[in-house]
């Protein structure tokens, strides 16, 4: 393989791994704030122990996360650096923003939350969780007005040799941004709720005795799956009129892999937006727990929004070839004045880390939720989080 | 205008230099001052509530640098790809290590530790012109004390002892290399780098002096300004920014908006952070 497609390969790698944490991440932070919302409202104790137990599972996976983010922003200068240099003034402006205004701010106000457990008045906790939640979400923001601009470039003109920008705004009303910022997070959402119902799911099946605190668990989850897969569903068709206008040759020259992707991620965002909805009218009197066989279904499901996502991703981005800006700027000439060795290494030093990295993750995240809620007190598991 | 983002983008790196430095050194000596798994806990557990603070300075400097310098972003990271691939693998095996540390794995933690210190080295000296191995392991010398410094504020008894040795061991080191960092300089101007390494002496000293009068806070300040000064000396000693290389007043004045409401924000909290730890100890 030459340099361009080792390049090709270790961007679609680097992002899938970064693309898998952050959907937990955004839907994890969004079921947290809302279990430590309750817990600050209501004078019950099983929404805070929620609120700690979910966190720390939550927390885990952003801080790993941020490994492989660093390394996907790195990556842009390293092996892309026509991008910067051609587009950089237009397509740098969103992207320093998400680092900005968004991430920068986003692990400042999670440090703290951290360690501010027991420690800070608890409107202000909840007023930081929130804070997280929301700075998360203008990341996912700032990403997709950063990706449309790819898609579709528009707020630009070409001075000097370069695109420089022009029209700030029109980075916002681009119309492949919308829809598709609406759908990752949804996506997300839905992520989140699947990953809240299939855990508890598997607490049921080992006959936990922690029965409030998990049917609690797989109420939200599937409450949240049934409010986000209509909205998803929808966002996602809604997006064919628009790439069909601006992108037609997408659909043109669907191949095995972006073509699979759009497959299945349509029939498991449909299959998910189904079985949401059948099981909502069976939380009444912990019917779907005492049936026992949706549960073993609710584990299983765990790993298919994920799949869903990666799928929909690589239609969006593999479709768009060979325009890494459509219509301006080709992959091949955005690629950085590199030799095929070098990216080879560090596609392979890359790619192994993260294999790693990504299972190091599930592992600790499955024996941290296989252990379910235990007393804070105990050793914690992952240094980072001694506060939870 | 561009000169904001001049300044910004080097308050930035040195935060990142200042802060993320002592994590690199206290992950290097995390088995030379914690010699049993006790007290290697107490050692990491010092450093785990600014850990995601500190690193998100780098994300933070290579967003602006991408934002505001364009084309500066590319052609430095592509020119120095090899060197910036192993330090981000070892910025990766040194994260995760810390995050699911158990004391067979440890090999990662160190390993990672140190070569993104001396990663950080080697791409300071070939940006300066200086020698590479100088720089790597002056880096490494540099964040080490850093380290050691921090660990012998934050920690107490035996361990305290333990780090303040090692801290009183690494100045003469850390002197040394900023002295032959000024005599081996390339086409780097050298008055303005005599002036950096005029300050990096007097940092030296006062780490050494503060320590010795139990002030420890000052002497965490001093290895601080340590770890950012070569951050300083390039900003200040080579013309590597410059109008060509930047960003668009255009692009830069949508920029600015954001930079003015989310630094200040930024640095209450992570204060709050430091003062919350103080509370809590």
């Amino acid at each position: 393989m030459d340099a361009l497609g080792l390049a090709r390969l270790q961007f679609a790698t680097t992002t899938s791994f970064h693309f898998l944490f952050v959907l937990l991440t955004l839907g994890l932070v969004t079921s947290v704030a809302v279990m430590q919302t309750r817990a600050t409202l209501s004078a019950d104790p099983v929404h805070a122990r929620m609120a700690r137990f979910w966190g720390r599972l939550y927390v885990v996976n952003y801080a790993l996360g941020i490994a492989t983010g660093i390394v996907m922003e790195f990556q842009f200068g390293l092996n892309w650096s026509g991008l910067s240099t051609f587009a950089g003034d237009v397509f740098g402006a969103p992207l320093a923003l998400e680092t900005l205004v968004a991430f920068f701010l986003e692990s400042t106000f999670l440090g703290l939350w951290i360690f501010g457990w027991d420690r800070m008045p608890k409107w202000a906790h909840l007023a930081l969780i929130w804070l997280v939640a929301l700075t998360a979400f203008a990341s996912a923001f700032w990403i997709m007005v950063a990706n449309a601009f790819l898609q579709h470039p528009a707020g630009h003109e070409l001075r000097d040799g370069v695109l420089r920008l022009v029209d700030f705004s029109a980075l916002l009303t681009n119309p492949t941004f919308g829809a598709a910022f609406l759908h990752v997070c949804f996506a997300s959402l839905t992520v989140g709720g699947v990953f809240l119902t299939g855990v508890s799911a598997y607490h049921f099946i080992r006959r936990t005795a922690e029965v409030d605190f998990f049917r609690r668990s797989l109420r939200l989850g599937v409450v949240l799956t049934a409010l986000a897969t209509p909205p998803l569903v929808g966002f996602g068709f809604g997006q064919f009129p628009i790439v069909e206008r601006y992108q037609p040759e997408k659909f043109g020259t669907v191949g095995a892999a972006d073509g699979a992707g759009l497959g299945f991620m349509i029939q498991i965002g449909f299959a998910l937006l189904l079985v949401s909805w059948v099981t909502v009218p069976l939380l009444a009197r912990d019917l779907v727990v005492r049936m026992r066989f949706p549960l073993y279904l609710m584990v299983l499901g765990i790993p298919l929004p994920f799949v869903a996502a990666i799928g929909g991703w690589l239609f969006r981005e593999v479709g768009r070839q060979p325009w890494l800006v459509q219509g301006v700027l080709t992959t091949r000439d955005a690629m950085s004045h590199v030799g095929a060795d070098q990216v080879l290494v560090s596609f392979v030093a890359f790619t192994s880390v993260f294999a790693v990295l990504a299972v190091a993750d599930w592992v600790l995240i499955a024996r941290l939720a296989r252990r379910g809620p235990v007393d804070s007190d105990e050793a914690p598991v992952s240094p980072l989080v001694p506060a939870l | 205008m561009q000169g904001v983002w001049v300044a910004l983008l080097a308050f930035l790196t040195c935060g990142y230099f200042a802060l993320a430095g002592f994590d690199y050194g206290v992950g290097a000596l995390l088995r030379v001052v914690g010699r049993d798994e006790r007290s290697r806990r107490a050692v990491l557990r010092a450093v785990t509530p600014f850990f995601l603070g500190n690193e998100v300075w780098l994300v933070a400097a290579v967003g602006v640098l991408f934002g505001a310098f364009p084309r500066l972003e590319g052609e430095l990271l592509s020119s120095q790809h090899t060197v910036f691939a192993v330090l981000l693998a070892g910025l990766v095996c040194f994260t995760v290590a810390v995050q699911l540390r158990s004391s067979g794995w440890d090999f990662l933690l160190v390993g990672g530790a140190l070569v993104v210190a001396v990663g950080w080295g080697v791409l300071l000296g070939r940006v300066l012109g200086g020698p590479v191995w100088l720089w790597g392991a002056g880096m490494a010398v540099v964040f080490w004390l850093h380290g050691a410094v921090f660990l012998a504020w934050r920690l107490s008894g035996e361990l305290r002892a333990r780090a303040t040795r090692i801290a009183g061991v690494l100045v003469l080191p850390g002197a040394g290399f900023a002295v032959a960092a000024v005599v081996t300089a390339g086409s780097v101007p050298r008055p303005a780098f005599g002036v950096t390494a005029v300050l990096a002496l007097a940092s030296l000293g006062g780490v050494r002096v503060a320590l010795r009068a139990g002030r420890h806070r000052v002497a965490f300040g001093c290895s601080a300004v340590l770890c950012a000064l070569p951050v300083v000396g390039v900003f200040g000693a080579r013309s590597v920014v410059t109008a060509s290389v930047m960003a668009d007043v255009s692009s830069l004045r949508v920029l600015t908006w954001a930079a003015v409401v989310v630094v200040p924000l930024v640095l209450v909290f992570q204060w709050a952070t430091w003062r919350m730890s103080r509370a809590a100890r």
